[in-house]
């Protein structure tokens, strides 16, 4: 009995090498659930931001903000967040156009996507040029320059992402089947993440 | 639903109409009332989300 159980064990143990084999999800893909969970923990990055920003806002309760004689550009950041949501809608455009096979209109949604990122981050670069104050002014200057700041770094990592992205659309790399479009999809998640987010500062940071 | 780019893009939209929303109030009242209505409309997206999330698993 014993011996037949050692068996049975050797063969078992003689079936598999290596690690387990991962356990596949029907309703999404790992690197879709890779970029979700990455996702979540810069909700909780920027969460931390926003807990800074409404402290300082609420708690510390200044007689105004921003503080005297301190003025945001309202409406140039207006005209960039226009910018930054119309991406959303290029990047769509580019994945849509690709489960058609229209790989056409996918390079022409992905360049137009980074050329509107771009023109997001040189906008907002050049707000923090002319913009009167620095990350040294006061509390309200250092929220100000994390919050814009952490959000623009976002913007510069997506830019790298969409470049991978439409290098490998020029060449010819993505296909209408949902699997082979991944390398496009995953960043355009990504994209549209880093566009609520800028939603989200604009809202709280210019107008409220 | 597949959790997809599509249903990552329809929050964007949904995002972007909320704080449509909060921005005009702000700007036709006061900053007070901008914030409370955000208030309300991020509790009723959380409510939606977890609800989506639940129909969905």
């Amino acid at each position: 009995m014993e011996s037949a159980t050692v068996a049975v064990e050797h063969g078992h143990a003689e079936e598999h090498h290596g690690p387990p084999e991962a356990n596949k999800s029907s309703r999404i893909d790992k690197q879709t659930l890779g970029i979700l969970l990455f996702i979540v923990s810069e909700v909780m990055l920027f969460g931390a931001f926003f807990a800074s920003y409404f402290f300082l806002r609420v708690v510390v309760d200044p007689p105004a903000w921003p503080p005297h004689p301190y003025e945001l550009p309202v409406a140039v950041a207006g005209v960039n967040t226009a910018i930054l949501v119309s991406s959303s809608f290029t990047i769509h455009y580019a994945l849509e156009s690709i489960r058609r096979g229209n790989r056409n209109g996918l390079k022409l949604g992905l360049i137009l996507t980074w050329m509107l990122g771009l023109t997001f981050l040189f906008i907002q670069l050049n707000e923090y040029v002319h913009i009167g104050f620095s990350a040294r002014d006061l509390a309200f200057g250092s929220i100000f320059y994390g919050l814009t700041g952490l959000h623009g770094a976002h913007v510069f990592v997506g830019l790298i992402l969409l470049s991978f992205a439409t290098i490998r659309a020029m060449r010819g790399h993505f296909g209408p089947n949902a699997e082979d479009h991944l390398g496009v999809e995953v960043p355009g998640i990504y994209w549209h993440f880093v566009d609520v987010m800028w939603i989200v500062v604009y809202t709280a940071v210019y107008i409220l | 639903m597949r959790i997809s780019e599509e249903a990552v893009f329809r929050w964007v939209v949904i995002v972007g109409i909320a704080a449509g929303s909060v921005i005009a109030l702000t700007l036709l009242t006061q900053p007070l009332f901008g914030a409370l209505w955000g208030l309300v409309l991020v509790c009723a997206g959380v409510a939606h989300g977890y609800r989506w999330l639940k129909s969905n698993s």
